[in-house]
């Protein structure tokens, strides 16, 4: 089967990297000095928005002393990576994040900087940027991070020309959507597109139904430790309306052979086999860039459906508020790392960012949107955005990075039948909060 | 992770190659190597293979998330491991992908071996050919296959008398089918090699006396050709045995171990606990189990087999 044993390697990798990072550990504890070479070291996510990092990099540049150096690494890596790296001397001093979760063991190990000072300083670091964007990387009850990127809702698309020629509008409430799955079907196609062999599409429609039935509340308890949330009647209710939507066929049969990342839902959309697709929207750049054509003519979106006696606000958003920029505590350069961070609500970062699609969440923002590449796309995102009371964060995301494997395999299980309601919510309680 | 592991590979033939001795120079041991010679690869060794695993070995008594400081924990890793019914599942999965790939890899590639070691036309072209798979990486293949069988625009939408609704990757029967397939798909060539190589090295003499006694092509096959391979097999087995129990790519990009844990083998299943849930503790207990569970299967084969005889197939030959 296979020509060679790897697992030695595997091994010897991992325990190589044990060893490095004990040593190093115990070479200088927490607080320890970072090799320090006069400069900043930012460390981002390795993908299309990193030409902007560089360029505000750049502009930072000119005019500091203590000058910033852009380290990235490519995108699937990059949170096993930071994790090993965190810790030691290579360590950088800004690091990109989702916040939430994804920075909690790092504060709790004490290596991050609260920006409380800078903010006292600078009120601007908190002040420009959208409120329920801004405290996505607030740990208990201190901000950590600063927004960097673009923001990333979950939007309900779909294509114009598949709903038309079933007769369907594109719905506003649960059950209309519901309505519209049973037409859709008799029309032959795939109501709903699910890249369920990824998961963490799957997980989106967890997020949602849980917000709009529950509030934002319920998954706050669930978070913060408290596991009978999972057991609530309003959990349940959610859960149930998941089977319901599953059970009748919305997805169709083989959703968990189906991937986003490949493109195959994607093109399900494009090619019309489908009728919906939910996704963070980053889906327009994406059908723009595979299926020019549709992307331009018949790819709609909306807000996700609001559910008639929910708790939440129908005018709740789920996805990633955005990425933010945490500051090592053990960093030589914090005034410099203050200056560097305040670039993030500058007018160039906007119109860059605008540029190439992403949506910064600045306050200045607004005032750009109109010259921006995508204006009216752009403008129902900002507009969802910055009405948004609650700005819920990925599941996984918001849970600790080392609870999303066992998170997703339960998400993935009860939407396939595996688990039932009872094993779903043993899963979820399951899950460590910290 | 997964990149560097999988690309970052040293021309590893079969193993077993370096014990055997180069035949004694006739009276004088000029040239013969000595001890010294093994000093670089013994260190070697001992730094990137012995090392770790004793390091691995400490940490699966700790509890480690990587960040914070590793806090000794005593049995607990082992314990939790063996009430874990999923380590119990990885256990049964790497085992009957293990026996899939030597049943379904033995047989063909001895017919293919065979075949390709004879003198027929266009034989050296399409021997090339079937080769081509092992060229590529475990990464490229899954990719390209995972592709491939995409149920709504990949070969199971053309040819839905076989595949139905196409949900390859949605059932634990089917996922393991094609964890299999892949499998099969990539490897087949190279034990094709071990049983061409081995196949051109049988004495033609002793074909020659057997058609003077009359046996026909089939006799032939089993009672000459299928016995003189009897040391490459046991080679090939080997090496899938060791190679079926730590597959690791094709689950990692097929099917993330899912559905749910349907195909988690033992070997995704250290990944998904040391490298996705940052617990290395487990992680290590499940790899420590792994080099015993492959060095004892691996022990068992040579035994059995008598391999560490190392008996010739020449023998009473010439």
């Amino acid at each position: 089967m296979k020509t060679r044993a790897r697992l030695p390697r595997l091994v010897a990798t991992g325990a190589t990297l044990a060893l490095a990072l004990s040593l190093s550990a115990c070479g200088d504890g927490n607080g320890g000095a970072s090799s320090d070479d006069g400069k900043i070291h930012v460390l981002v996510y390795g993908d299309a928005s990193n030409k902007i990092e560089q360029q505000i990099v750049d502009t930072f540049n000119k005019t500091s002393d203590v000058k910033a150096v852009l380290d990235t690494i490519p995108g699937a890596d990059y949170q096993t990576k930071l994790q090993t790296i965190i810790n030691t001397p290579q360590a950088p001093d800004i690091f990109y994040n989702w916040g939430g979760g994804s920075i909690k063991p790092f504060v709790k190990a004490d290596l991050l900087l609260p920006l409380d000072d800078f903010i006292k300083k600078d009120p601007g670091l908190k002040d420009k940027f959208l409120p329920s964007v801004f405290n996505s990387a607030v740990v208990d009850g201190k901000p950590y991070g600063i927004p960097m990127r673009g923001t990333q809702p979950v939007l309900l698309f779909h294509n114009k020309k598949v709903l038309e020629d079933a007769g369907v509008q594109p719905p506003k409430t649960w059950d209309e959507l519901l309505a519209a799955v049973g037409k859709l079907k008799d029309a032959g196609v795939t109501p709903i597109a699910l890249g369920g062999g990824d998961v963490w599409p799957t997980q989106m429609w967890f997020q949602y139904l849980y917000d709009r039935i529950a509030g934002p509340e319920l998954f706050a308890k669930a978070i913060g430790g408290d596991k009978s949330a999972w057991e609530s009647a309003d959990s349940k209710k959610a859960l149930d309306m998941i089977s319901e939507l599953v059970d009748s066929g919305a997805f169709g049969k083989n959703y968990d052979s189906v991937k986003y990342t490949n493109g195959g839902s994607v093109q399900l959309v494009a090619s019309g086999k489908a009728g919906f697709e939910l996704m963070g929207s980053w889906y327009y750049s994406q059908q723009l860039t595979d299926h020019k054509e549709f992307a331009e003519k018949d790819l709609g979106y909306t807000a996700f459906p609001t559910v008639e006696g929910g708790k939440g606000d129908p005018g709740n958003v789920a996805g990633n508020p955005n990425n933010y920029y945490s500051v090592m505590k053990k960093t030589k350069h914090p005034e410099a790392a203050a200056e560097f961070l305040k670039l993030m609500y500058s007018d160039e970062f906007v119109k860059a960012h605008l540029d190439i699609g992403n949506l910064p969440t600045t306050t200045n923002t607004d005032k750009f949107i109109d010259s921006s590449a995508t204006p009216e796309y752009t403008r129902f995102q900002y507009d969802l955005v910055s009405d948004a009371p609650n700005f819920q964060l990925s599941w996984d995301q918001a849970y600790p990075q080392k609870a999303s494997s066992d998170m997703h395999k339960a998400i993935q299980q009860f939407f396939n039948g595996q688990l039932d309601t009872d094993g779903f919510i043993k899963a979820m309680q399951a899950l460590p909060t910290e | 992770m997964t990149t560097h592991l999988t690309s970052a590979r040293p021309a590893a033939g079969p193993r077993k190659e370096s014990r055997r001795r180069p035949p004694a120079s006739s009276a004088t041991t000029v040239g013969r190597p000595s001890f010294a010679w093994a000093v670089p690869a013994a260190l070697f060794f001992a730094l990137f293979a012995i090392v770790p695993l004793i390091m691995v070995a400490v940490l699966s008594f700790m509890s480690w998330d990587g960040i914070s400081s590793p806090e000794f924990v005593g049995m607990d890793n082992w314990s939790r491991l063996i009430d874990d019914p999923v380590m119990l599942k990885s256990i049964w999965l790497t085992l009957l992908l293990t026996v899939l790939g030597v049943v379904l890899q033995t047989p063909l590639s001895i017919l293919l071996g065979v075949w390709a070691a004879g003198h027929q036309r266009n034989r050296a072209v399409l021997s090339v050919i079937y080769f081509i798979p092992l060229l590529l990486s475990a990464t490229a293949v899954s990719v390209l296959w995972r592709a491939l069988l995409d149920p709504n625009f990949g070969i199971p939408a053309e040819v839905t008398w076989l595949f139905g609704d196409g949900n390859l990757f949605g059932e634990q029967s089917t996922a393991i089918g094609v964890l299999a397939f892949v499998s099969t798909w990539q490897f087949t060539p190279f034990h094709t090699l071990i049983y061409q190589g081995a196949a051109r090295a049988v004495p033609q003499v002793l074909y020659q006396a057997a058609e003077i006694d009359g046996a026909g092509r089939y006799r032939q096959f089993f009672h000459i050709t299928l016995p003189q391979l009897r040391t490459s097999m046991i080679t090939s087995m080997i090496l899938m045995i060791v190679g079926g129990l730590t597959t690791f790519e094709t689950v990692l990009i097929l099917t993330q171990g899912g559905p749910g844990t349907d195909t988690t083998i033992s070997a995704y299943y250290m990944y998904d606990k040391a490298f996705k849930s940052f617990d290395y503790g487990i992680g290590s207990a499940i790899a420590l189990a792994l080099v015993v569970a492959a060095t004892i299967i691996s022990l068992i084969v040579v035994r059995v087999s008598g391999y560490d005889k190392m008996r010739s197939s020449m023998e009473g030959v010439s």
